[in-house]
């Protein structure tokens, strides 16, 4: 397969994230290597502020965030040329603690081509730049939680 | 006069009742900076958010000095939280 021709998949879904079939889609003949990162609701918070967590609330500017989605994987191929699959997919709605809530994986020939950095990569920067908001609901209230990166100039 | 549409995400959104969106009219050759200006005058549950807000023009992160175009996709949100 040609690199122009592999698989990249950016989405914003509400339907449960089926993590074998997005594994499957990303995974090609070449292919011998994969790297997953998956976060998932917390219910109970003990670092810094302890909390619990009812449930989540995401939101999303949908057509932005998943053209930044995109451009998270471009970045990744701009600087992991090895890495041939790429899925960056974030779920929206009300999520409840131990849901999966987001997927980044990559796949590539071998495992030390970075496809561990790359996930990890894609995970941060999706963070920093995809417009994807989410309010905690907890036993006292709710309230929103906000990012603090401020995208410069051509991000 | 430039007309635009700015649409409003997370808190923002919920300061303003649930709006989607607003509408303004601005002078022709309008920043970014001035149409914060105009939004806190217009929108007073909106004034604290313009301080920290980030605004998009067509889908890309602009800033203060960009001239809002006429016709263009506004949206206006917090820093993101996603993952």
């Amino acid at each position: 397969m040609r690199p122009t021709d592999y698989p990249t998949i950016f989405r914003i879904t509400e339907e449960e994230l089926d993590l074998d079939a997005l594994l499957d889609a990303i995974t090609l003949p070449s292919t011998g290597a994969a790297a997953i990162f998956t976060g998932m609701v917390r219910g109970v918070t003990t670092r810094g502020d302890a909390h619990e967590t009812v449930y989540l609330e995401y939101e999303a500017y949908k057509p932005m965030a998943e053209s930044k989605m995109k451009q998270v994987a471009d970045e990744i191929r701009e600087r992991w040329p090895t890495i041939e699959g790429i899925a960056v997919v974030q779920r929206i709605g009300r999520l409840y603690p131990r849901t999966p809530t987001v997927l980044i994986a990559v796949t590539s020939a071998h495992r030390d081509t970075g496809v561990f950095d790359a996930a990890r990569y894609g995970i941060d920067r999706l963070k920093e730049i995809v417009p994807v908001w989410k309010k905690e609901v907890d036993p006292n209230g709710e309230e929103w939680i906000e990012g603090d990166y401020i995208p410069k100039a051509g991000e | 006069m430039t007309h635009v549409k700015i649409l409003l995400f997370a808190t923002l959104r919920e300061r303003i009742g649930g709006a989607k969106f607003i509408e303004l009219t601005l002078p022709d050759g309008a920043t970014i900076q001035a149409l914060k200006a105009q939004i806190a005058r217009e929108y007073p549950a909106l004034e604290q958010n313009m301080k920290s807000v980030l605004t998009t023009i067509n889908r890309e992160y602009a800033f203060d000095e960009a001239v809002v175009p006429d016709g263009a996709e506004l949206a206006m949100f917090p820093p993101v939280s996603g993952g």
